[in-house]
């Protein structure tokens, strides 16, 4: 679509002026005379179709509300325009076999726009200021009919139909009536002729010089000569007429909805109640769910802000290891995250920064629930991660990796959870009857063992190297070696230990400063647990517990 | 005719006593605690309670096997350790063979919520599904607890592993196996509390 616009622009500026050969016949040279233009050209087939939006609320909702319903709309369609103070365009052309037609999108449309509260028309025609025009005058012949349509106090639904249409049709949701529906290029000035002037929204005086001279109505204005309009209207709207019919392309700036999100809610009422304070955020996440719905992005990161009366602003955290847009989970994360908060005062207004935005990739829904058959699991595996952390804390939950180092509390690290992608998990169909394979053989001494980072591969190599070192690692380790009593030279812990085989000793480290010089023993309680204990080297000499083998 | 009734009663659903109806299981690594499970194995899914009579009696060593082979399989799950009492050691896990970047770690710290967000982070663990394996120590639990934990690791399909000291045996549970482990001279005992549609007794391994 995008080059068929480029290439009408050199046509586009042999319009703008109104050339003299352009009108040689006193009666052809009106307006309505056919250029070669796109709607003739493509014959029945427009090559945009617009959905033009016109809010009928007055006075006009405030641009915020504008650009909300923005982001809405780029539900249906990528190309959406701001016309504000009260309209709202989207080609639909590429989108409305996705959403079941003009009937289907426009109800879709309608539905938005209900939601958030703004009563509207709705009209369809091939170029963005037909429909416009034939949204605006939707509202202007039903003056009459406004009181019966708002049924609610604060939700009037939107209003859909021209005056025209019965009251009881608006309310019930329906799409526009098809005289606000113009498919047919060939139709559009047909159709367009009736219409006040004062939907093309053109200057007063213009409009007043024009009802000086009868011309009342856009099929009027559209049979003057075009070269005497121009001189004496101006070209500005000459070029409106000319865009109105498509006789000149109209490029309209693409909405941009903001990329971070950040929104804030004063409160009536101080709150003090971890679920009331949720249930007010509620509102917050939802917008934040629309907002990432439109740019098919998540958030990494959020930051509620809790404000009080004279401390500073609590603050509460949510970071998550894969990106999220869903409001429900989005909730119940943060649900988790504001009971474990302490509140200094009761909370005077709250506030919700995203961090920045994530393109997320959307994956197709599975046929099996999670854990039938094995299904489902990959894409749960953020999930569990973000759930666990969100409760207890996000360093609560990690992975392991392998350090090279000798000194034991140094021969390992933390580290975030790889997430298992779903290709390793396409292979999970197991079938009940087969067996797991014989550990023994696989896993005891075969040296080619999968390893993804190469530091694991490094430490599987020493493995293979020596054998016999790593079976001398206990299993569980100490966070900080535990001092143990001693008797004759010899450690104790509930009784008496035995120490079993030789000592084997570590002594390195000098040079970062983590200097060990230990020799370490395998030794069994009374119990007959197998611990991991050492002996300083240096004086004087005692005796620390390490480890348990398990 | 009597091949396709023992073919319907092969049906995991249907246990039949002592006669053990066939169940997806994963080896031990020990040919003679095989030999005494129900299907040859640990359970694929659902709660096992393993009792040591004392913390580092050998009772994670009796899992290594099994959790090196399910950890090195391509289509591996998580492997977690809910609330483990010290930290788990990295190289030795390695030098046995277990995949460590399939190794999930949860830490439930706390004073007195611990043991509470220790259940909750296990529940979630067997529920949904991500994991193969799941370690958690438990001080106390009670019976009806077990019996969430155990419908989670169905639900789940995952195997869920409860250490709970010895006392512990003295208590009813719906666990699906009940193992007792004590250091032995070369190994460890292990005497099979409950097994369902398995053997009785004690059988003595040998670790090193």
């Amino acid at each position: 679509m995008r080059h068929r616009r480029a290439l009408e622009l050199p046509f586009k500026e042999s319009t703008i002026v109104p050339a003299p050969q352009q009108a040689p016949a006193p009666r052809s040279g009106d307006l309505l005379r056919p250029v070669a233009g796109r709607a003739d050209a493509a014959g029945r087939a427009p090559a945009e179709l617009w959905l033009a939006v016109h809010l009928t609320a007055s006075p006009s909702p405030p641009q915020q509300d504008l650009e909300r319903l923005g982001a809405r709309a780029q539900r249906l369609t990528p190309r959406v325009s701001l016309d504000p103070p009260d309209g709202l365009l989207l080609e639909v052309k590429g989108s409305l076999h996705l959403f079941g037609g003009v009937q289907g999108l426009s109800r879709e449309m309608a539905g938005e726009c209900s939601r958030l509260q703004m009563p509207c028309t709705l009209a369809l025609a091939p170029t963005s200021l037909a429909a416009l025009a034939l949204a605006r005058a939707g509202r202007a012949d039903s003056g009459g009919e406004r009181p019966r349509t708002t049924r609610g106090p604060g939700a009037p639904p939107p209003r859909m139909a021209s005056g025209t249409a019965s009251s009881e049709e608006a309310l019930s949701g329906r799409p526009p009536l098809s005289s606000l529906i113009i498919t047919d290029p060939a139709q559009l000035v047909g159709k367009l002729s009736p219409l006040p002037l004062a939907t093309l929204r053109w200057p007063q005086d213009t409009l007043d010089r024009l009802a000086r001279i009868g011309v009342r109505t856009v099929g009027e204005v559209l049979r003057l000569p075009r070269a005497g309009f121009a001189r004496r209207f101006g070209t500005a709207q000459l070029q409106t007429l000319d865009r109105l019919v498509g006789r000149a392309s109209d490029l309209k700036d693409r909405f941009e909805v903001r990329a971070r999100f950040r929104r804030r809610r004063e409160l009536i009422h101080e709150l003090e109640s971890h679920a009331a304070l949720l249930a007010v955020l509620q509102p917050l996440l939802e917008e934040l769910g629309e907002f990432l719905t439109a740019r098919q992005c998540g958030v990494l990161t959020l930051e509620c802000r809790l404000w009080h009366r004279a401390v500073p602003p609590t603050r509460c955290v949510l970071r998550l290891a894969a990106p999220l847009a869903d409001p429900a989970q989005l909730a119940a994360l943060l649900g988790e995250r504001l009971s474990a908060l302490v509140l200094p005062e009761p909370v005077r207004a709250c506030e919700l920064r995203s961090g920045p935005l994530a393109s997320r990739v959307l994956a197709s829904g599975r046929l099996w629930q999670p854990g039938e058959h094995g299904g489902g699991a990959a894409a749960q595996a953020p999930e569990l991660i973000e759930r666990l952390r969100a409760r207890l804390g996000p360093e609560a939950v990690h992975g392991l990796r392998l350090v090279e180092d000798h000194r034991p509390e140094a021969a390992w690290k933390r580290r975030e959870p790889k997430v298992i992608t779903s290709a390793i998990q396409s292979g999970l169909q197991n079938d009940p009857g087969r067996n797991a394979v014989n550990p023994s053989l696989e896993a005891r001494g075969s040296p080619s063992w999968r390893s993804a980072s190469g530091q694991d591969h490094f430490a599987s190599r020493s493995e293979v190297d020596n054998p016999g070192l790593f079976h001398r690692r206990p299993l569980w380790l100490l966070s900080v070696p535990r001092l143990l009593n001693e008797r004759d030279g010899l450690p104790r812990r509930r009784g008496p230990l035995r120490l079993l085989g030789e000592a084997e000793r570590i002594e390195t480290g000098w040079w970062d400063g983590g200097e060990v010089a230990r020799d370490y023993y395998t030794a069994v309680d009374v119990r007959g647990a197998r611990l991991w204990v050492f002996r300083e080297r240096e004086p004087p000499h005692r005796w620390f517990l390490h480890g348990v083998f398990g | 005719m009597s091949r396709d009734l023992s073919r319907l009663l092969e049906h995991p659903a249907i246990w039949r006593g002592r006669s053990a109806a066939r169940t997806r299981t994963l080896p031990t690594g020990f040919p003679a605690l095989d030999e005494g499970l129900p299907g040859g194995g640990w359970p694929h899914s659902g709660l096992i309670e393993i009792l040591p009579t004392c913390f580092g009696a050998g009772e994670l060593s009796l899992l290594l096997p099994a959790l090196a082979t399910v950890t090195r399989r391509p289509e591996a799950r998580w492997c977690a350790w809910v609330a483990p009492p010290l930290q788990p050691f990295a190289p030795a896990l390695a030098g046995c063979g277990v995949a460590l970047e399939r190794v999930l770690v949860v830490q439930a710290k706390g004073k007195d919520a611990g043991e509470k967000s220790a259940l909750w982070a296990f529940e979630q663990t067997l529920r949904c599904g991500v994991c193969d394996i799941a370690l958690a120590w438990l001080r106390s639990a009670l019976p009806r607890q077990i019996r969430r934990l155990h419908l989670a690791a169905e639900r789940g399909a995952t195997l869920g592993v409860l250490f709970r000291p010895r006392q512990a045996a003295r208590d009813s549970s719906p666990a699906a196996l009940r193992v007792a482990v004590e250091p032995a001279a070369r190994g460890v005992r292990v005497t099979l509390l409950k097994s369902r549609g398995g053997a009785r007794g004690i059988i003595e391994l040998s670790l090193r």
